[in-house]
């Protein structure tokens, strides 16, 4: 009711993902500034950006699986990888000799063929979820990624062999083509644009998803898979959608990830990126949407910072032959001592830190 | 043209209205909303129900319910068929529901759950006049017991249904009949002293009220309309509430939100954001407390700066109070710099934001606690008047706020104080017809002339508002022949955050002493802060730091009064009032002798030894 938010009279006023008008006006805002930001941003930043963007998709994917029906996954680089191969493959040269090629370079179909393929591949895993739990599941799924490293990097014709690579997917949408520069926007821009369209699309789906009965059941699965099947939850079946569901999420970021340098290597793959991909839900927020954007966000824009660092802090140096410490050296320790930092200090993540600046404010003059 | 009762009033606007809502009430985490035409619909179906039951016209048709709608539909309904309603506190314990439901001859019982359907039926053997109890939460009722004199509330509206089948017009037909002699309800008066006596309201004593108070806005200014909302939380047998809830609704077409239940008062205010709201002092006396404790213990910043401003709202209350609840250039400037960093938040918080009229009534209140809510920005109006007269007497209107006082009396009734006695006298249509079965007691009430005696001793204050010293009966007359007014002495005690009840006694001894009784939450959270640990009630009040802090507060009321009304001794109720040990009435009002009874040894001990 106007002026009486709290007043509510269906369930549906209770849940709307805008249910206050403060939620409604930074929304709004937070949305103006995401548009305006590609004129006011130089273009190289702008790249970095769309990155987290897809990242965040990624990210989601794994929360979803991890953070809300608590399965530990440490095989989302596998699943990010037959992302990316699909649609190369499918939107690839057709007439290359040494790829194979299918040349429907439209983005939807390629990008939603990436998706359906990855999310088959986790439900093929999902059986193994059904059986196992905690630490035997990631050691499961630490398997996929040595698999999946060892596939990608024999198997030339689809993915180029490694240090060769091959070319990433072709964004192309009703015939406007988003990886070159154009008469208008630049080619950072449009994939600024492209991916930001593309994250609020899968941003909502999600959040939709965690608050219907899927949601909730997954989220009883991750507080007592015990406990879940006897209030009626089908524990296997709710695996078996999470893995689906966050891998079709890894596999859409998978796909999209590499449009922006345009090209894919498969040694990438590695559990390296997986463990990047655990950083991200962690510092940004275990079980929340807005948390793994933010986690995303952060953990991508990371690298940009550390490359300043050698200017700043003189024993570190931007290259591996000078000697002292790398700044991929210290990116790693980052990552790290963030991981251990957000654990003991604030393991909600970045989310739980603003949901206190929220409260804060919120319960103004009060504490609580 | 037929007279207008609470039914008419109510069916008019489901004619006039029929789509604007009328009552929410919670319900699963939704606040389910009736309109006027429903909510007409469902209480004439009670009016049929009722008729299929055997009801003549001045029949008895008991509640005992918490406030929730079936208590609006009975009331209407019964109405509507010439019954006279009667309401009893859901406080009210076996024995006490047996002396009403006795004296009071009812038929028909609406009982609201197991708990109240209980009662009834351990001393359904004392009431012969008993026909029915309906009942309106099946839980644990339903398949379990088997008194044939038990309906449930569906089957009750279902008999209804065949009744209006079979005489459509049967309630209208009854409607038409009404007089204004009727009696339209019963009001048990707390009593204080002795057993509750029924105070019989006629159809013209409610119509005059709500005209006089309602519809030419005898409290709120501009009279109330369907854009107020209030929250319905006190007893609905009590005659404020009932004129808040029921006969603002009916009159005025306010929209009534339930409360779902005394305690979660603070969070419905807050869903709710009433625009009129009614409180006893207790209540008020409480949101006081619960800010300056939410705001004392808030993190450093918030703490300093919720507590600057805090102070400040005492200033702007003053300010307020001397001009009569008008702002000064001042003050206006210091509250509107308040409201954005402070008053905004906290009203908003507490769900007092959009009130644009508070009322406290039914027993005196501590001028602090008004001046602190008027410096919050809350427009606060002491307002006065009694079962006896229809609630109504007196009432401090907007903009003409005198602290202190009861406010002027309402235009188009009279109001004279005995020159003898003091008492205060009122005399309009609304005085009662007199108590039921008790001519001696309505005699003593009403003299000749029509005068209704207050029993409450006032005097005027410029001429034109009244304040109430005390009710006749409490006034003390010291050993030393000096008259004090607890009540004054109590309220002063009472607007500490700390303490919840205050007794002083005195009367025929040396000096005054007082039986105090502590807020268990605040006192409590105090001990937590200072790492006091204690276990119960009894043991925290028993604390000597606990004494210790009670004292600062009696030295400081002390320091206000005369010699001879200082609290010269106390001692710590060793146990929480309560209304089933007969220490409280239904309305939380303090029973002096029964307290003075219970703990006599305590009173007498502070009599023992020298004086300080």
């Amino acid at each position: 009711m106007r002026g009486r938010p709290l007043l509510y009279l269906s369930y549906g006023q209770d849940m709307a993902l805008l249910n206050t008008p403060a939620k409604r006006w930074w929304t709004l805002g937070l949305v103006l500034v995401a548009v305006l930001l590609p004129f006011m941003l130089e273009d190289d930043l702008l790249v970095v950006l769309a990155t987290a963007f897809v990242a965040s998709i990624g990210a989601i994917g794994l929360n979803l699986v991890t953070g809300y029906a608590g399965q530990v996954s440490l095989g989302h680089a596998f699943f990010l990888a037959i992302g990316a191969y699909t649609a190369a493959a499918l939107s690839g040269d057709p007439d290359s000799t040494r790829l194979i090629g299918f040349g429907i370079t439209s983005l939807p179909i390629w990008l939603l063929a990436a998706g359906l393929v990855a999310g088959l591949a986790g439900l093929i895993v999902a059986p193994l979820a059904a059986r196992l739990r905690g630490l035997y599941l990631a050691i499961v799924t630490l398997g996929l990624v040595f698999i999946g490293e060892h596939l990608f990097k024999h198997w030339r014709d689809l993915t180029g062999g490694v240090g060769v690579g091959r070319p990433a997917a072709v964004p192309e949408l009703f015939g406007l083509q988003f990886a070159v520069d154009g008469a208008i926007f630049t080619k950072a821009q449009k994939l600024y644009l492209l991916m930001f369209v593309l994250l609020v699309i899968f941003g909502v789906l999600a959040r939709n998803l965690v608050r219907s009965r899927i949601g909730r059941a997954l989220a009883a699965v991750r507080d007592r898979d015990l406990a879940a099947e006897v209030i009626g939850v089908d524990v296997t079946r709710y695996k078996m959608i999470a893995f689906a569901v966050s891998s079709f999420y890894a596999g859409v970021a998978g796909a999209l990830l590499y449009v922006m340098i345009g090209f894919v290597e498969p040694g990438s793959f590695n559990l390296a990126m997986s463990v990047q991909y655990i950083a991200m839900i962690l510092v940004g927020g275990v079980a929340t949407i807005s948390g793994s954007i933010m986690g995303a966000v952060f953990i991508t824009l990371l690298p940009r910072v550390t490359r300043e660092l050698p200017a700043v802090l003189p024993f570190i140096s931007s290259s591996s032959t000078a000697g002292g410490i790398t700044i991929f050296q210290v990116e790693t320790i980052l990552y790290g001592l963030l991981i251990i930092g957000f654990l003991i200090f604030e393991p909600r993540g970045l989310f739980g830190i603003w949901v206190r600046i929220r409260t804060y404010w919120k319960s103004w003059p009060f504490s609580h | 043209m037929s007279t207008a009762t609470i039914a008419t009033r109510v069916r008019d606007r489901a004619i006039a209205t029929p789509n604007v809502i009328a009552l929410r009430e919670k319900d699963m985490g939704l606040w389910q909303q009736v309109s006027w035409s429903q909510y007409w619909y469902t209480a004439e179906l009670v009016g049929h129900a009722l008729l299929a039951l055997g009801i003549e016209p001045g029949d008895r048709v008991a509640i005992h319910s918490e406030n929730r709608r079936e208590w609006l539909y009975t009331d209407v309904g019964s109405v509507s068929v010439r019954a006279v309603t009667v309401g009893l506190y859901p406080t009210n314990p076996a024995a006490e529901v047996a002396y009403l439901l006795r004296h009071s001859g009812t038929r028909v019982l609406i009982a609201e759950d197991q708990e109240q359907v209980d009662k009834a039926l351990a001393v359904a053997g004392e009431l012969p006049d008993l026909e029915r109890i309906v009942f309106v939460e099946p839980r644990g009722i339903r398949h379990r017991y088997d008194d044939p004199r038990l309906l449930a509330w569906p089957d009750f509206l279902a008999l209804g249904n065949e009744h209006r089948e079979a005489h459509p017009e049967a309630v209208q037909d009854r409607m038409a009949g009404a007089g204004p002699d009727d009696v339209a309800t019963l009001v048990y008066t707390s009593g204080t002293t002795g057993p509750p006596k029924g105070v019989m309201l006629t159809v013209a004593n409610v119509d005059y009220a709500i005209r006089e108070l309602v519809e030419q806005g005898g409290f709120t200014s501009p009279p109330p309309s369907h854009k107020d909302c209030v929250l319905s939380y006190l007893p609905l047998c009590h005659v404020a509430e009932r004129v808040f809830s029921c006969w603002f609704g009916a009159g005025a077409g306010v929209t009534v939100h339930f409360a779902e239940s005394i305690e979660t008062v603070t969070t419905n205010l807050y869903e709710v954001q009433p625009t009129v709201l009614f409180g006893v002092p207790r209540i008020w006396e409480k949101i006081t407390a619960g800010v300056q404790i939410r705001v004392g213990s808030a993190t450093w910043l918030k703490r300093k700066i919720g507590g600057y401003w805090l102070r400040r709202a005492d200033w702007i209350g003053e300010t307020l109070a001397a001009n009569g609840g008008k702002h000064t250039p001042a003050s206006r400037l210091v509250y509107a710099v308040g409201y954005v960093l402070c008053y905004r938040a906290l009203m908003d918080r507490t769900g007092l934001r959009k009130v644009r009229y508070a009322a406290s009534g039914a027993a005196p209140i501590a001028p602090e606690v008004l001046r602190f809510l008027m410096g919050l920005g809350l427009p606060m109006h002491e307002v006065y008047g009694m079962t006896e007269n229809s609630a109504v007497a007196t009432a401090n209107r907007p903009g003409r706020v005198k602290v202190g006082t009861v406010g002027e009396p309402h235009e188009g009734s009279e109001l004279r104080i005995d020159e003898t006695t003091g008492e205060i006298l009122t005399r309009h249509p609304g005085t009662f017809a007199g108590y039921w079965h008790d001519p001696e007691a309505t005699a003593r009430m009403i003299d000749p002339d029509g005068w209704l005696h207050t029993g409450d001793v006032g005097e005027w204050v410029d001429g034109t508002h009244l304040r109430i010293t005390d009710r006749m009966k409490d006034l003390i007359i010291t050993a030393g022949g000096k008259n004090v007014a607890p009540s004054e002495l109590e309220n002063a005690l009472k607007a500490s955050p700390y303490i919840k009840e205050a007794v002083v006694i005195g009367d025929r001894r040396k000096y005054l002493t007082a039986l105090i009784g502590i807020e268990p939450d605040t006192v409590g959270h105090w001990a937590q802060v200072h790492r006091l640990p204690y276990s119960t009630y009894h043991d925290l009040s028993s604390k000597p730091e606990v004494i210790a802090l009670v004292q600062g507060v009696v030295d400081e009321v002390n320091a206000r009064f005369a010699a001879a009304e200082q609290v010269k001794r106390f001692r710590m109720l060793p146990k929480l009032l309560d209304h089933e040990d007969g220490e409280l009435t239904a309305t939380m009002k303090v029973k002096r002798s029964a307290v003075s009874d219970t703990f006599a040894e305590l009173v007498e001990s502070m009599y023992q030894g020298g004086t300080r």
